[in-house]
């Protein structure tokens, strides 16, 4: 899980130059390149997407078998359901393309949305307790979420995509490194 | 009022252990029954005028009958003593409850006087644990005793403090306070602000719940000329709920005192119920000065403060707050009580001297605005929004009408955030929030420039950094 997904269409940086020039430079890490979460999150969103696609044209069908419709309504509402899926599909690639954290000696950095772009930075020392979930849509792809909480409400630090292994192995490190730094309130 | 307990009357206020169980004033039930009483009485005054009781009053009799011997039977039970280092409360008629408060968890005692309490020199003493929920009090005792209780335990609690620093009941609120903080904190008991009482009136007066009241008052008035009460009647409620809230916040805030103990500052004021507070400035993570235009012509403030553990506050609701540790005052006088809560445990004394001059004024922190360009986003308020990073203290400005300023230590941030919308981005602009536990505080730099956002970012990640290892170099000395 190393591998250095560089940005998608939003970014623009390349790994390993870091100098900012452009108004998108704003989300760079402070040094060396984001850990990019896994790709199987894409793959998970989009077989969600895809799921629910299907099963809104199934019904759209059902409906215009069983109740006589307008052939243009039934017509547009598929091109609707199918434009929709289409469109979150893109939407689903360029946001997991986003999200990237990055370990430091003190803090965690994590960044994400490719619309609504966020920085966090969360010290190590402010951390109060780390979860980690894994739904069983999750765990069928292999992927946990980690979730972090500090004494402010407003932190709103989460992972979603990490594999399995690394979330539970980024859980016990921030545990360690925030017991070792401890700054309470 | 006479001691109500056989306790050993003559002991010394503070070292000597209270510990023989000693029980609540025995006025208790009556105190807590008082409201029953008075509905009693209100409800069947044509009947008792008579000389009988009507079916209210009997039921209201009979509720009263059970709930006196309730009481008076818990109050029976109630008792509580020192025991090592812990307060002991048990309480419970049927099912008996012991509660076990370490008095080294104690981060505040509050005294509470609900108004009947007040009639009959009665309060209500309120421990505050490091948990943040209040989980035990002691209600009622005489003024006098629970004073002198608070003070007993306050003492306590500094020398078990002072005796084992290591101990783990300061790790889980963060570091203690340095030693001799509790020495060097002035003289017990020294009030440093006291609201005048025709301040908080034109204060109350010229408030935008005023001029709602006006305005209403007014449309009703018209309406009732034009169509009679019929039409106004449905308005009445209103018009009264918002006397109901002056007169509210007239009455919570009457008499409001700041003094200094040795536990923090500490807050008195109420009419009819008396509250006293004390803030334990370990805790303190922040504060804001509030400044409506219609208090601007003299010039005054008020300022709020955000506590860890106490939740989020501040006059949404309408109603006074526990944050509040100056509903109103002269601007220089908000201004310091501020310097004081956020220079907190680094005041003056020996600690102060090699750490360097902790430097918390707000207003010395220049605040500049952001880019002209934020006024498509902030069309009323750009000018008036500011951010500024002194060496201590982060500030934020914010508010055309109500102007606030927002005040955290580098050392209490807790996380920091860099967020930008789509629009931001078309505009190359971008907000950055320094996360603080839930409280009035919330100090947020909108609307910078996006590369100036992230030099902001940046350098208070640095400071942020540094203010917390010298925190805990000086908490482990």
């Amino acid at each position: 899980m190393r591998s250095r997904v560089p940005v998608g269409s939003g970014g623009g940086y390349a790994p390993g130059t870091v100098e900012p020039a452009s108004v998108d430079d704003v989300f760079t890490p402070p040094e060396g390149a984001w850990e990019r979460v896994s790709p199987a999150l894409s793959r998970l969103r989009r077989t969600l997407l895809a799921g629910v696609g299907l099963v809104m044209l199934a019904v759209l069908v059902l409906v215009s078998l069983l109740v006589p419709l307008p052939g243009l309504l039934v017509a547009g509402a598929g091109v609707t359901v199918v434009a929709v899926v289409v469109l979150g599909w893109v939407a689903v690639g360029r946001s997991v393309r986003r999200w990237g954290y990055l370990e430091r000696d003190q803090d965690l950095y994590i960044t994400r949305g490719a619309w609504f772009r966020r920085l966090v930075v969360v010290p190590y020392g402010r951390m109060q307790y780390v979860d980690v979930q894994a739904g069983p849509l999750d765990r069928a792809f292999g992927i946990a979420e980690i979730r972090l909480h500090t004494a402010s409400p407003g932190t709103s630090a989460h992972l979603p995509g990490l594999p399995a292994a690394e979330a539970a192995r980024l859980r016990d490190r921030l545990t360690s490194l925030g017991e070792a730094q401890a700054a309470g309130l | 009022m006479s001691e109500p307990t056989r306790g050993p009357a003559d002991q010394p206020d503070t070292g000597g252990p209270t510990r023989a169980p000693r029980r609540l004033s025995p006025l208790t039930p009556l105190v807590r029954g008082g409201i029953l009483l008075l509905a009693m009485v209100a409800t069947s005054w044509d009947d008792l005028l008579a000389g009988r009781l009507g079916p209210v009053g009997l039921t209201l009799l009979g509720v009263l009958v059970v709930g006196g011997v309730i009481g008076y039977a818990s109050w029976l039970r109630t008792k509580y003593w020192i025991e090592a280092d812990e307060l002991r409360i048990d309480t419970g008629v049927i099912s008996h409850q012991s509660r076990q408060i370490r008095i080294d968890r104690l981060q505040g005692i509050d005294i509470v006087q609900p108004f009947v309490a007040r009639l009959f020199g009665l309060a209500e003493l309120r421990m505050d644990t490091a948990g943040g929920d209040r989980e035990g009090s002691l209600a009622f005792l005489p003024l006098a005793e629970a004073q002198r209780l608070r003070q007993t335990l306050l003492a306590k609690r500094d020398a078990v403090r002072r005796a084992d620093p290591t101990d783990d009941g300061s790790r889980a609120e963060g570091p203690s306070p340095p030693r001799g903080w509790s020495r060097d904190w002035a003289p017990p008991d020294h009030d440093i602000a006291v609201l005048g009482l025709r301040t908080l009136v034109l204060s109350v007066v010229f408030s935008p719940t005023t001029v709602a009241l006006l305005v209403g008052g007014a449309f009703f008035g018209w309406i009732f000329a034009h169509n009679g009460v019929v039409m106004v009647a449905p308005g009445l409620p209103v018009v009264a709920g918002f006397v109901l809230l002056q007169v509210r916040r007239l009455s919570a805030y009457y008499g409001f005192t700041v003094s200094r103990t040795s536990a923090g500052l500490q807050v008195r004021r109420g009419l009819l119920e008396r509250s006293s507070q004390t803030i334990a400035l370990a805790r303190v993570q922040g504060v804001v000065i509030t400044e409506p235009w219609m208090w601007r012509p003299w010039g005054w403030a008020r300022l709020d403060v955000s506590i860890a553990g106490y939740g989020s506050g501040g006059e949404s609701e309408g109603g006074p707050s526990a944050s509040t540790v100056m509903p109103v005052a002269a601007r220089v006088v908000v201004l310091r009580l501020a310097q004081d809560l956020l220079r907190g445990e680094d005041a003056g004394g020996d600690d102060g001297d090699d750490d360097g001059k902790v430097e918390v004024d707000p207003d010395v922190v220049r605040t500049s605005p952001p880019p002209d360009r934020a006024r498509w986003l902030e069309p009323v308020g750009r000018r008036f929004l500011g951010a500024g990073l002194g060496a201590d203290v982060a500030v934020a400005r914010e508010g055309r009408f109500t102007r606030r300023t927002h005040v955290v230590r580098h050392a209490r941030v807790q996380s920091l955030r860099l967020a930008q919308g789509p629009l931001q981005r078309a505009l190359g602009l971008a907000d950055v929030h320094l996360d603080s536990p839930p409280g009035p505080v919330h100090v947020r730099f909108r609307h910078r420039a996006a590369d100036d956002a992230r030099v902001l970012l940046d350098q208070e990640q640095l400071l942020a950094r540094a203010a917390r290892s010298a925190r805990a170099v000086r908490a482990a000395r």
